[in-house]
């Protein structure tokens, strides 16, 4: 879709810029923009709802953009459709040794500035991220000693403890691969120095990336001439413009813009389960919290389809458990939890329950929806004898008590994968006894044991089925009230062809994304 | 002349300071901890590890108290260092003048367009002084003043954007992206200029010198052209500068909106971030452009009015 003014507006806007000494940034070449017209239906415009805050520095979060951008490519990476690691830049890999990993690195792979993969270059990126000052989650001194190359085309990963999880976090976004000319000094350039089927060409700060296609990629044919990233942080623009036409992708859009997108024959809404459950943590260690028929009971209280149906508007499903149902390691389909108020009414008997103080929800602000969901609760509680209370807070004004254990409940939201694409990060952060992040207060040693047992568990398989009966107990012991699961929803044009979603925005352009001409 | 100019030194270096302190203070005044704040502006979740806490505390020297701290931005400040910004590790100033490019641009054509409507109202309210036109005119331009910003902004890229497919919904590529921010900034200093103009028609065509003009037998084209609008333009001089200053720093509201990456969008991000530098080189540079301007401002009119000018001498 263009959008023109008359020309003499557009002359004289442009002349006031040019005066000013002001201009639109990147828009000065006439070249570029030639080339862009001349071959238009073959780049596209992804919408992205974040903006790089840390220079490209591969630690940080702007590592998913690189990723999503198909620029930066992992030595692993994590299939959605088939729930395993499987290959990248490395082709085949495996445990030498307890804590010794070895990674097979692919042949024939140029970086996009001509110099060739490398073991030596491989050991030089990763080493990078493990002594940035704030070092990714998922590849850190903690978790990852050395990194070390045993010849040209072996990479050597030895962890301080025995790991079955390093493919999976060499799977992550923040271990991408950069050329060795892609570091000076403190600076991370990744402009021509990636590996994947699109090579950044220019950037406009806080605005966008513009990519253009790797002639050379190893991955096959790229079918885009070219794409640019824009960074547009505000929910209700990325709904506009996937709209009218500005944007060929435009992801994480909010509920609040869904019925409009639906209701768009132009526009194709993409779903899937995202690795985060609302939930209503309770604090455990505290009573009434301290009992379990208690924690029961508000279980029982709850009208969870409600809730999905009326805050969520659709866009969201009941949770059933600590995990989504299409997780390999949900222990298959659940239903999820009925409202019940006779039984609740009885649970609370049974835990000798007197509403002789109102127990108080924290709603973190930075959570639109939490206010309304509170309410939904509040309201259902109250139902039962429960008296209940709201405080809407800042999240980092509320965090010291809830890690202090000096709260009620808490509506919070946490994801599951954010760390590598397995569990094993959120299970022991937020349940185990010496969990950093055990917002519930939750100690339990038959579950601590499950989850050691799991940490060094190397066949997925068996792994997974261990996090389903940790999460059983979860569930049996009620420690939370798992409310909503909710979902990652992008939004493509119709015409935008090979574009698969990705609930974890990593992956977003590849060589088979097209665009058929107009 | 030189003890005025000595004044406004002093006033605009008062109000850096003062400004700058403020901005540094803000993290440490709310709720959280700033260096967690920082970490999470780079990496999204909710569990920091402690130890990382520390190593960006000391790498980005917070360690120290907080009147060294601010004592040595201050110094850096001195010597034209604003710092590094505490996210990007890039330097401030490089942050700092593109996006004040940026806002310059929009607050110019803000301001021109403002400036060209409420002419053409306000002269015309005035020559249709208390009939229904004149009445029209000053209801719809108040109406401007009570319009907010967040309520106009998508309801012209619903119009404009969506329907009618005619301008871009936000960014900063092209002189058509510009066309929004700079309709939803001008309606306020529209309904200022449009009544100062109003007033200063009003007056001017009341005034002997037009009476004589007429007398002399000017056209009535002629004498609005030559004597009347010029005179309705004098009291713009002043507003503009004062409105010049007031949008380099309020137009946080549409840089957001429209996705656009100018001073406003840039003190937001600076605060939402805990980026105490960036922060405070965006309110240093905005301060500081105020001051001077509206010193400017003061000074044009103090040149141009005999009275003021023997009173500042």
């Amino acid at each position: 879709m263009r959008y023109s003014l008359p020309a003499s507006v557009s002359a004289g806007l442009a002349a006031l810029l040019a005066l000013t000494g002001c201009g639109f940034t990147g828009s000065g070449d006439s070249s570029a923009q030639s080339t862009q017209d001349a071959d238009k239906q073959q780049r596209i415009v992804v919408d992205n709802f974040r903006a790089p805050v840390a220079n490209w520095a591969l630690e940080s979060d702007a590592a998913y953009i690189l990723s999503l951008s198909g620029c930066l490519e992992t030595l692993t990476r994590y299939d959605e459709a088939e729930g395993k690691i499987v290959p990248s830049l490395a082709t085949e890999w495996k445990q030498s040794s307890p804590m010794e990993w070895d990674f097979t690195i692919r042949e024939g792979v140029e970086f996009q500035d001509g110099t060739p993969l490398t073991a030596d270059a491989v050991v030089g990126s990763l080493q990078r991220v493990l002594k940035a000052a704030v070092p990714a989650r998922a590849f850190n001194p903690k978790v990852v000693s050395s990194v070390t190359a045993l010849d040209g085309r072996t990479v050597r990963v030895t962890t301080p403890t025995e790991s079955p999880l390093v493919p999976y976090r060499l799977a992550s976004v923040n271990t991408g691969v950069l050329s060795p000319a892609a570091f000076e000094g403190n600076n991370v350039n990744p402009f021509g120095h990636c590996t994947g089927p699109f090579t950044p060409v220019s950037e406009k700060a806080k605005q966008s990336l513009t990519l253009d296609r790797n002639a050379n990629y190893w991955g096959g044919e790229v079918q885009l001439a070219g794409a640019e990233v824009r960074f547009v942080t505000d929910g209700a623009t990325r709904t506009t413009q996937v709209q009218t036409g500005e944007a060929d992708v435009s992801l994480s859009i909010p509920v609040s813009g869904l019925a409009a997108l639906e209701s768009d024959s132009n526009v194709k809404v993409l779903k899937a389960d995202s690795p985060r459950t609302a939930t209503l943590y309770m604090n455990n260690g505290k009573a009434p919290f301290d009992k379990v028929d208690f924690r029961k009971a508000v279980t029982s209280a709850l009208d969870l389809d409600a809730l999905a149906a009326s805050v969520y508007e659709g866009a969201a499903v009941p949770a059933s458990g600590p995990f989504a149902p299409s997780e390999p390691w949900a222990g298959g389909t659940q239903d999820a939890p009925a409202k019940d108020v006779d039984a609740a009414k009885k649970l609370l008997a049974d835990a000798g329950y007197s509403a002789d103080r109102p127990l108080e929800i924290i709603a973190i602000v930075e959570r639109a929806e939490f206010a309304d969901v509170a309410a939904v609760i509040q309201d259902n509680l109250k139902a039962v004898g429960v008296p209940v209370t709201i405080q809407t807070k800042e999240y980092a004004a509320v965090e010291p008590d809830l890690l202090a254990g000096n709260y009620d409940m808490v509506l919070s939201q946490r994801n599951r994968l954010i760390d590598i694409a397995d569990p094993i990060g959120f299970l022991t952060a937020d349940y185990t006894c010496d969990g950093t992040y055990n917002l519930s207060h939750f100690c339990n040693e038959e579950y601590d044991a499950i989850i050691a047992k799991a940490s060094t568990t190397a066949d997925s398989d068996e792994r997974y089925g261990l996090y389903a009966q940790a999460g059983r107990i979860l569930k049996d012991q009620a420690v939370n009230v798992w409310l909503v699961n909710e979902q990652a929803i992008d939004a493509v044009r119709t015409n935008l062809q090979g574009h698969t979603q990705d609930p974890l925005a990593r992956y977003v352009l590849r060589a088979q994304t097209a665009k058929p001409a107009s | 002349m030189i003890r005025f100019l000595a004044r406004r030194t002093a006033a605009l270096v008062t109000a850096v300071l003062l400004a700058s302190f403020v901005v540094f203070l803000i993290p440490y005044l709310t709720p959280g901890d700033p260096v967690r704040k920082i970490i999470r502006s780079r990496v999204a979740g909710d569990v920091i590890d402690d130890s990382s806490v520390q190593a960006l505390s000391a790498e980005l020297g917070l360690h120290d108290p907080l009147w060294k701290q601010y004592l040595g931005w201050l110094g850096n400040l001195a010597g034209g260092d604003m710092g590094l910004s505490h996210t990007s590790r890039t330097p401030v100033i490089d942050q700092v003048l593109p996006a004040l490019g940026i806002t310059v641009s929009i607050v110019i054509m803000t301001l021109l367009v403002a400036a060209v409507v409420s002419l053409v109202l306000g002269a015309t309210a005035a020559l249709h002084e208390g009939r229904t036109l004149d009445r029209w005119i000053s209801a719809v331009t108040q109406a401007f003043i009570a319009i907010p910003e967040y309520w106009l902004a998508p309801l012209l890229v619903l119009v404009f954007s969506l329907q009618l497919a005619f301008l871009p919904s936000a960014g900063w590529s092209g002189p058509s992206s510009a066309v929004l921010p700079v309709t939803v900034l001008a309606l306020r200093p529209t309904s200022f200029f449009t009544s100062a103009v109003r007033e200063g028609v009003l007056q001017s065509l009341g005034s002997d010198h037009v009476a004589a003009a007429r007398s002399r037998g000017m056209s009535r084209t002629a004498t609005m052209m030559r004597h009347v609008i010029p005179n309705g333009l004098l009291p713009l001089t002043t507003s503009v500068a004062i409105w010049f200053a007031g949008l380099l720093g309020g137009s946080v509201i549409v840089e957001v909106m429209f996705s656009i990456p100018g001073m406003g969008r840039l003190l937001f991000d600076g605060v939402i971030n805990s980026d105490i530098p960036v922060a405070q080189g965006a309110v240093v540079v905005v301060v500081a452009l105020a001051v001077l301007l509206t010193t400017a401002a003061d000074l044009v009119h103090t040149l141009l009015n005999p009275r003021m000018r023997s009173a500042v001498a």
